[in-house]
């Protein structure tokens, strides 16, 4: 598996965000600095990259962050699938302040040892975001449990009813609103 | 499924009470009903170290019809309620329940604030005869429990009771 | 077959219910069955869901330790050992050395336990009722050793953030290597009498095969995937702890059937043995419990993921924090989730004892999947 040529692949997939790029801005500072010019050392430009980032793995567990739109993972599903990645895990987390539902796809590769995370965030009030089961059969135990905890909608889906709670319940409780009610 | 009420019999034999409730009481057969963490120390009571079968409790019948006592070890869920109360009702009179483990008892470590998943206690919809606390319980503690049945079925307890110093 | 049985045939469904001795917990399978031969099969969870996620949410860092015991309880330590290692990576805490090899000895005595649960269930499974006395009575010696270090039987709770809370003491040495001796003059008698037994190749040799590929579509780790020729293990591809210290093998069969991932099994037991041996001879001296504690747990924001390696496979853990004291979100990858959800796909066209044999050889542990 070569990690240049695979992260190649998922950049174009990967959303463009904010960076503060801190190194340019010394970089122009040196330049410079013999003119007396202020703008220079004041808040640089943020510059738009696509959020695919290295990750020590030491420090976090995994290698490799792609942030993507909602309807790109099952692109993203394709390639790592093509490259001999399994799935390890999907799961959700509620970002109750932001208003948002984040979706997160691990996968871990057998030789050479290799994590990659691959994200999203869907909109808290309508989530909705295609299903990858027809690409990594796995997918559908994990996506019917999200779909439990969090009421993530997986269109597509051949057969999305709850899995760990009872069959009739319509309550998601992993919500960070959730109240059980008596 | 609906239990009916026993008519008491219209003679009543008090020695022949007192020798079918000893043949009961040293006799009994648990239903092989473990849910979590308790089924294991359920079995290694059955196994040979601590060995169930010299109080006559051997025979692990899966199937209701051949049971008198149901041992529920392990946390009931609010999805499989109904199937603990269908298997309690298949089972023939003379019927026993032991709750084994904090989670049978009262919810156990699962019982917090705001949960929606656990019943907190078999004793919410069954009749519970004995309480064996632990997270899991010794087998000894078990063995125990089995022995407080025997007393509450013949009313004595044939064997000695353990002094804790 | 599965159509034409459909079409032409009369099936029935069969309810492989919450409640069978053979089930290992409260599992639920739907069987669509055309006479003996299974058409379709569907597993239903939730009967033993715990909540374990959600109680995250709702308990501190160290409170939450107590329920890592109770997921897997019959190979609790390792559960321990994967949620004290996420939050120590994401605090940076380093474990010391003593410590750290007291963990790997009382997670591979957990092992070797786990094991032998298996096997008294899975020939139990299969009808031979006296390999579960035997394999208990061996477990008994594991419990002792256990108990006297950690204080409980079954669900454990060891682990500290920094270290472990106990140490041990000669006689927990003496006892680990006595009990080396005896199962290794046990591990040739089950070879006798169980595995070489015709009627157990029978039930065995060239049931349920898995491939590799479908191993790979469903994220199935641990000794199925190493019956099925795929050599990955955490604790040598990924590796953490000081398990690099050591001189292991990892046993990889090839044949991808029941009798493999028996086999697989069984041989690591014997590795696990050859840890423990290696790791009691270079025990250092020293603290079990990092010098400078941190009395209040609260790591830095962000997400972090561990993996280690349980009996049943990589147990991964995802913690979320936000900076407090109690987890934002954690979410636990059980092994026995994947490995459960290829049966269905696998067990297309079998018998129904055979596809028995399948479930038995999956190691299930219904309580780890529900969480």
């Amino acid at each position: 598996m070569d990690f240049a040529k695979l992260k190649e692949q998922l950049r174009p997939l990967a959303i463009l965000e904010d960076v503060v790029a801190e190194e340019t801005a010394d970089v122009e500072v040196e330049q410079e600095e013999g003119a007396a010019d202020l703008d220079a050392q004041s808040v640089p430009e943020p510059q738009q990259l696509p959020a695919i980032n290295e990750v020590d793995h030491q420090a976090k567990g995994f290698d490799l962050d792609v942030k993507v739109e909602a309807d790109k993972v099952v692109e993203a599903a394709k390639i790592l699938d093509e490259q001999g990645f399994f799935l390890e895990a999907v799961t959700g987390v509620d970002w109750l302040k932001e208003n948002q539902l984040e979706v997160v796809y691990d996968y871990c590769m057998w030789q050479p040892q290799c994590r990659v995370v691959i994200r999203t965030r869907l909109d808290r009030e309508n989530p909705v975001i295609p299903t990858i089961s027809a690409v990594i059969p796995g997918a559908n135990w994990h996506e019917r449990e999200t779909h439990d905890f969090f009421g993530i909608k997986f269109s597509g889906h051949p057969n999305l009813i709850p899995i760990l709670l009872p069959e009739d319940s319509d309550f998601h409780p992993l919500l960070k609103d959730f109240k059980v009610n008596e | 499924m609906e239990s009916q009420s026993l008519q008491p019999s219209i003679v009543q034999f008090a020695p022949l009470d007192k020798l079918l409730a000893l043949g009961r009481a040293n006799s009994l057969w648990p239903m092989t009903f473990g849910l979590a963490c308790c089924a294991i120390e359920m079995m290694a009571t059955g196994a040979s170290r601590f060995d169930l079968s010299r109080f006559g409790a051997e025979v692990f019948r899966p199937s209701p019809r051949q049971c008198d006592v149901m041992i529920v070890a392990g946390t009931i869920n609010h999805k499989m309620a109904p199937a603990v109360k269908t298997l309690y009702d298949q089972m023939p009179e003379p019927k026993w329940v032991i709750a084994m483990g904090n989670c049978a008892i009262s919810g156990g470590p699962f019982a917090f604030p705001g949960q929606y998943a656990v019943v907190e206690g078999a004793d919410k919809f069954l009749p519970v005869d004995v309480y064996i606390p632990g997270c899991p319980p010794r087998p000894e503690a078990l063995i125990e429990g089995i022995l407080e049945l025997e007393e509450k079925i013949t009313g004595s307890r044939r064997w000695p009771r353990v002094k804790c110093e | 077959m599965n159509k034409a049985a459909i079409d032409n045939q009369e099936t029935f469904v069969l309810n492989l219910g919450p409640q069978h001795p053979a089930t290992h917990g409260v599992l639920r399978v739907k069987l669509t069955m055309d006479g003996e031969y299974i058409v379709h099969a569907e597993p239903v969870l939730g009967y033993i869901h715990r909540m374990h996620e959600k109680m995250a949410e709702n308990r501190t860092w160290a409170q939450y330790m107590p329920n890592t015991g109770r997921m897997d309880y019959l190979s609790a330590l390792s559960y321990n050992h994967g949620y004290a290692a996420v939050v120590e990576r994401a605090m940076g805490i380093e474990v010391p050395e003593r410590a750290e090899y007291l963990r790997v000895i009382t997670v591979e005595l957990n092992r070797i336990s786990s094991h032998l649960v298996w096997f008294g269930a899975f020939i139990l499974d299969l009808g031979g009722f006296t390999p579960l006395l035997y394999a208990f009575d061996d477990r008994e010696k594991i419990l002792d050793l256990l108990e006297s270090v950690t204080g409980s039987r079954l669900t454990y709770c060891y682990f500290r953030f920094g270290g472990v809370y106990n140490d041990i003491d000669e006689n927990f040495v003496d006892g680990t290597r006595e009990f080396i001796k005896t199962m290794r003059k046990s591990i040739p008698m089950y070879h006798d009498l169980v595995t070489k037994n015709i009627i157990l190749m029978k039930r065995l040799n060239d049931i349920g095969p898995i491939s590799k590929e479908t191993i790979r579509k469903y994220g199935a780790t641990g000794p199925v995937a190493r019956g099925s020729g795929i050599d990955y293990d955490v604790r040598k591809n990924e590796p953490y702890s000081i398990y690099p210290e050591f001189d292991f093998d990892v046993p990889v069969y090839h044949e991808g059937d029941s009798m493999a991932r028996y086999m697989v099994r069984m041989d690591e037991i014997e590795q696990s043995m050859r840890i423990i041996e290696q790791a009691l001879d270079k025990l250092p001296d020293g603290p079990v419990m990092v010098a400078k504690a941190p009395k209040i747990i609260k790591p830095p924001k962000g997400d972090y993921y561990q993996a280690v390696e349980a009996a049943r496979g990589s147990f991964g853990i995802r913690m979320v924090s936000d900076g407090t004291n109690k987890a934002y979100r954690l979410k636990l990858r059980s092994p026995t989730f994947s490995n459960l959800s290829l049966f269905s796909e696998a067990c297309e066209g079998m018998l129904l004892p055979d596809a028995l044999a399948l479930m038995g050889s999956l190691d299930l542990v219904i309580p780890e999947i529900d969480r």
